[in-house]
């Protein structure tokens, strides 16, 4: 593993006013102030620009984005820095300057629009060379004025020299891996077990079995990587474990000497993001990469030994992107990944939500636009295009993604079971669709875990030397000792929709049921709230009133999430001091069948709860398109004491979950409370304290229960005056 | 390295011919297939080797079983930390002595409070034995039903299943340890009050002293193996013979079925059977003292009890060992109305009544009534999976106003049983949301079960522990 360059010996230019761009096209004049809004306007429109005002008013004026960025040479934009906020160049920035000068110098004075007609005209090597003298800025650019077929040509070029070596070498021309991610919601190791055989079976994990875990607490992410490790070992497939939890967690798992092969990280484009949202600094990273080249098991023999996951949006939904559009903080992701030479990137644009890619188009293209710009700065990408049942992206989008990415050389998919991540609830690609894309495109799994799968009967060559799948191809008992230690593995998977087969494909019955089951969740978040069905007249209960948030429609409710956060000004309006003890709102949220699912039962219960002590109630409130944080707008209108937040969460993949509800106790804190809670928090400014009851429908914690539950919750705040994780731990003081 | 999730899990088997320990550990979660809360990922911690359980000539060796107990305890290392949960059963002949209670006071003075001990508890017996032996192996099978043969030295216990529940059990004085030989001959020792009547009942005509020939060793065994037959093939009137009504101490009422049932073995001779079937050699003759091992080759003899579907389960030998320390308990739901933890935990509670969800006042009422006369506090089950609110309101309206006309005695506790998970629901509105002044509990996600006693140890991350025993 290399030796890293001293952050302070990269050279960088000095930050520069904003300088506006203009042209004229087909007699309109577009002026765009500064390279951030001239980059935004260059890109498609994608649902993140929008909401953040980047995004080009229509195509003639992209257009004439792209032709000013065209003609701006290499030299302009190393020269004009995008800087953070107080107009200086944060860290992750100052990591992008860290380029190979003597081949920008070759380039500097080229144009953008040069430098494309350059790499197109050239060969692979070529291009990779270019690719070290630009920063992620740079490439941004690039990618912007790249059509659908350059982005896959120029990736495809690149796909040589792409590849990177841990104990397997994932990358090569005429392969295609995956990451086997047999994530479990509790983190159990049978079923871990069950997802890592079934992913093997199918030759994937070739390139890592890597775990996102439920529990992210180095007792248990110690525990994991020796499980992963120990299927590792007993398979005898040749790959890497890693469990992605936070990379502070892993030092601390390495300290203890845990099985941390790969250390992860998720990184982002801006360096407030970076530390505050992700708690991590460029010299935490620093720190990790020199940690596992000193310590790592595979220190000694690997020559990548780093993991990093990225994703177009996380600055922009966090509020912190610094003014810089999605691609190119994406880009500067990449910038800051090259430092360390990591074994694997994988990209999951589609994971946030329509906020930042609303349909299958926006995420195809981000997805195609990433791959180009990670490979162009010489990182080994792999892709998860995926996606959010409340997005417009569809299985059949994502699916499309994975062909044009499998056509451009991307390094590795993922191997979620049957694409449905229940952990997560997000929906990525399965070790079915990594098989049928490797006999689309005629590709194979890394060598060394090939020669492997050879010998297990996983795959076989034919007498042409073609490469089948074998008699053993998808049958996960082959790992397991005995029937029934395959029973107890199978009985771990909460609600397995099959594991048969139909070639690489699984088997109509399979499909058929999980996409009913997806279709019925996104039924879920489109269905419209019906007050009717509420039971508030059926139980007695007193009428209701409704208000609206500032999302006037589902388009809006789910593109921008602050719009549901906020009263709409109407509803400001009609609100006035209450001075209540409780005010129970309900919103659809992301599920309206949620709360049509489990009002009618949880609604009686908790109203006979309350009104069991002598408390002032508020008229209960229905809002439309609201958020969680729409308790404390409300809360602080009427001024109430507790809010009780009933709202539809985001549905998973199952029917059932689709109908799962949660209970928000936001509880307000008064002047005496607020003091004890800032203590508590180590926050000053602390104004609510939460306590979450989740889980509410029939196959979780029924609503008739769920009533109660709540009931009892809300007595137990009004009675200590605090409420989350200060009033737990006042209760475990007065019960001890 | 663990989370709080995970418990230890402890049984103890005393039978006829041998004594057994086993600890586990388990994490408290959601089973994926049946959504009840229940222990997961079990691993075996401490294993002990089999004991001859102590008799002396006059019954149960106390002081030889106190040491038994107390080395088992400090090996477990369970001296400063109790399990979560588990039991402790006495079983077959070990059951009959005159001192057995002696053994069960032995227990509960030591981890009482978390482990359910009972003596003679034949359903529950065969229970353990089939869930432990072929509970995974009946899921992994649905639809075919197979009948549990555990094997011991005093007692066969049958249990039918199907679907990974258990529909029928029996328990038979059938077993190796009724005559007791000089190990590697047969030479008489002793035998028991079923053994000698089963020698005069066959004209054998041997005392203590005496070799018993081949012939009548074949005969004996023989008479074993019939009996046997008779419970896979339903013969009820096997047993009405007065022969064999002194066999029988739990009756097997096989309910129809769609196919034959597999039939698996447990038990002391069923790990003779496994062991074999994997191309071990036999034993020498009489090696442990009695008749398991011929009584093992009679059995892979009889066309009958080797017929059906082949399978093998999971523990082949110490099944209920492995069930009382795994399945001897249900493991409650989260949202429990449990006002005061300190009430826990409660042994030896009497179920005084099954009602539904739906019962009239009048059935409460005369349920309630039963309680009155059980200081120690009673049990109710109530029936019903997913009751409505009406329903639950009216039940606990007519309980409330029960109590409020009779209450119970200060600090008698009453528990509610019950298999939906509205627990807390239930208990808010029969104790009028905490303010009748009762010691009233509610645990909920209790699948109902037919027996005569429970026991309920404390609170672990919200959930208890249920144990069940005096199988009906």
């Amino acid at each position: 593993m290399r030796a890293l360059t001293p952050l302070e010996q990269i050279v960088l230019p000095s930050p520069q006013p904003p300088q506006t761009y203009s042209s004229e096209m087909l007699q309109r004049r577009f002026s765009f102030h500064g390279l951030k809004q001239l980059l935004g306007a260059a890109d498609i429109s994608k649902a993140g620009e929008r909401m953040a005002g980047l995004a080009a008013a229509d195509e003639v004026e992209r257009e004439a984005a792209r032709a000013i960025l065209s003609g701006l040479s290499l030299q302009h934009l190393h020269d004009h820095p995008l800087t953070n906020a107080h107009g200086q160049i944060d860290s992750v920035m100052r990591v992008n300057y860290q380029i190979d000068r003597a081949v920008f110098a070759e380039i500097a004075a080229l144009s953008l629009g040069e430098l494309k007609d350059r790499l197109l005209a050239s060969k692979g090597a070529e291009i990779r060379r270019i690719g070290t003298a630009l920063t992620g800025v740079m490439a941004a650019a690039l990618a912007k004025l790249c059509d659908v077929h350059e982005l896959i040509l120029l990736a495809k070029r690149l796909k040589s020299g792409a590849a990177a070596r841990a104990r397997t070498q994932v990358g090569l021309p005429g392969t295609l891996s995956s990451r086997l991610q047999p994530n479990h919601p509790t983190d159990n190791l049978a079923g871990i077990s069950l997802l890592v055989y079934t992913g093997l079976s199918m030759g994937a994990g070739d390139a890592l079995i890597g775990l996102n875990p439920a529990i992210d607490t180095v007792d248990n992410i110690s525990a994991t990587l020796h499980h992963l490790d120990k299927l590792r070992r007993e398979t005898g497939a040749p790959t890497q474990v890693c469990v992605l939890s936070h990379i502070k967690t892993q030092l601390a798992c390495l300290e203890r000497g845990a099985p941390v092969e790969i250390m992860f990280q998720s990184l982002a484009g801006t360096e407030r993001t970076l530390t505050d949202e992700f708690d991590v600094t460029v010299e935490l990273l620093d720190h990790a990469y020199a940690r596992m080249a000193a310590d790592g098991p595979l220190g000694d023999s690997a020559e990548h030994v780093m993991y990093f996951e990225t994703g177009q949006g996380s600055e922009l939904t966090y509020g912190k992107h610094e003014g810089i559009d999605m691609a190119t903080c994406e880009a500067l992701c990449y910038g800051l990944a090259r430092r360390y030479s990591p074994f694997m990137v994988n990209n999951v644009t589609g994971f946030i939500g329509p906020e930042t890619h609303l349909d299958n188009f926006e995420m195809i293209y981000s997805c195609l636009q990433d791959h180009f710009m990670g490979k162009l700065l010489g990182l080994p990408m792999g892709m998860a295009p995926c996606f959010t049942l409340h997005s417009q992206v569809s299985a059949e989008g994502q699916q499309m993604a994975t062909e044009l990415l499998a056509a451009a050389g991307a390094n590795f998919f993922m191997d979620v079971y049957l694409g449905n991540d229940r952990m997560l609830a997000y929906f990525d690609t399965s070790g079915h669709d990594d098989q049928t894309l490797r006999e689309v495109h005629d590709l194979r799994p890394a060598p060394e875990y090939l020669q492997w799968a050879l010998t297990r009967g996983i795959f076989s060559e034919d007498e042409n030397a073609q490469l089948q799948r074998g008699p053993n191809w998808g049958k996960p008992e082959q790992f397991c000792h005995s029937e029934l230690d395959y029973q107890r593995l199978l009985e771990s998977v909460p609600a397995a929709y099959g594991f048969t087969n139909a070639g690489p494909r699984p088997a109509n019955r399979v499909a058929r049921t999980l996409r009913g089951n997806q279709a019925v969740a996104r039924q879920a978040i489109y269905a419209d709230l019906r007050p009717d069905e509420l039971g508030f007249a059926a139980n007695g209960l007193p009428a209701p009133r409704y208000l609206t948030t500032r999302a006037q429609n589902r388009e809006a409710h789910l593109g921008n999430p602050e719009l549901g956060a906020q009263l709409s000004a109407d509803a400001q309006a009609t609100l006035v001091a209450e001075h209540t003890d409780v005010q129970v709102v309900i919103s659809d949220g992301l599920s309206a069948e949620a709360v049509h699912h489990n009002m009618s039962d949880l609604l009686p219960v908790l109203f006979d709860g309350l009104a069991s002590r002598a408390l002032n109630l508020g008229q209960s409130i229905i809002a439309p398109y609201g958020r969680v944080k729409l308790a404390e707008a409300i809360g602080e209108a009427v001024q109430t004491r507790l809010v009780i937040m009933l709202i539809g969460e985001r549905p998973g993949g199952d029917a059932l979950a689709s109908r799962s509800l949660s209970a928000y106790l936001a509880y307000r804190l008064e002047t005496a409370s607020q003091a004890e809670a800032a203590g508590f928090s180590g926050n000053p400014q602390i104004a609510w304290e939460y306590t979450v009851i989740s889980n509410i429908y029939r196959a979780g914690l029924p609503p008739l229960e769920a009533g109660s539950v709540i009931a009892e919750k809300a007595l137990q705040i009004l009675a200590h005056g605090a409420a989350g994780n200060r009033l737990e731990h006042l209760l475990k003081q007065r019960a001890a | 390295m663990l989370s709080a999730r995970h418990v230890r899990l402890l049984g103890l088997d005393f039978g006829s011919t041998t004594s057994s320990a086993l600890l586990a550990e388990a994490r408290l979660g959601g089973h994926s297939v049946s959504g009840r809360m229940g222990f997961a990922e079990p691993r075996v911690l401490y294993r002990s080797p089999p004991v001859f359980t102590p008799f002396n000539g006059d019954g149960l060796d106390e002081p030889r079983l106190t040491a038994l107990l107390d080395g088992w305890l400090r090996d477990c290392g369970l001296e400063d930390e109790p399990p979560f949960a588990g039991a402790a059963l006495v079983t077959g002949l070990a059951a009959q002595q005159r001192n057995v209670a002696t053994l069960t006071r032995l227990i509960e003075a030591r981890i009482g409070d978390n482990l359910m001990a009972t003596a003679d508890d034949p359903g529950l017996e065969s229970w353990l034995a089939f869930m432990g032996n072929c509970g995974l192996l009946s899921r992994a099978h649905p639809g075919q039903p197979i009948l549990n043969l555990d094997i011991g030295g005093g007692t066969s216990n049958p249990a039918l299943g199907l679907d990974g529940n258990v529909l029928a059990c029996g328990c038979h004085f059938i077993g190796a340890r009724h005559w007791r030989f000089a190990p590697g001959s047969y030479r008489l020792q002793g035998c028991s009050e079923q053994g000698q009547a089963l020698l005069e009942h066959l004209g054998i005509a041997c005392r203590a002293g005496d070799e018993l020939s081949t012939g009548d060793v074949e005969r004996l065994v023989g008479w074993q193996v019939s009996a046997l037959e008779a419970l896979v093939s339903g013969d009820a009137a096997f047993f009405a013979t007065p022969i064999g009504r002194l066999h029988e101490q739990l009756p097997l009422r096989l309910p129809e079925l769609p196919c034959a049932p597999a039939i698996t073995f447990s038990g002391g001779v069923g790990e003779l059977i496994y062991a074999y079937l994997e191309g071990a050699p036999w034993p020498a003759t009489s090696a442990f003292g009695d008749l398991g091992i011929d009584l093992a080759q009679a059995i892979l003899a009889s066309p009958l009890l080797g017929a059906g579907p082949h399978l093998l389960p999971q523990t082949r030998g110490r099944a209920t060992v492995q069930g009382l320390t795994l399945h001897s308990c249900e493991v409650s739901g989260s949202s429990l109305y449990l006002p005061d933890a300190r009430v826990l935990p409660l042994r030896d509670l009497p179920i005084i009544a099954r009602l539904p969800l739906t019962a009239s006042s009048a059935s409460l009422a005369s349920a309630l009534d039963l309680a009155r006369y059980r200081p120690q506090g009673a049990c109710l089950q109530l029936l019903g999976a997913s009751p409505s609110l009406a329903a639950l309101r009216q039940f606990a309206e007519y309980l409330r106003a029960a109590l409020q006309q009779r209450p119970l005695p200060a600090g008698q506790p009453l528990v509610l049983l019950l298999e939906a998970n509205v627990g807390k629901t239930l208990g808010h509105y029969a104790s009028d949301w905490g303010r009748l002044p009762q010691c009233l509990l509610v645990v909920d996600e209790i699948p109902p079960r037919a027996a005569q006693f429970i026991h309920i140890g404390r609170p672990h991350q919200q959930m208890v522990p249920v144990s069940f025993f005096g199988l009906e």
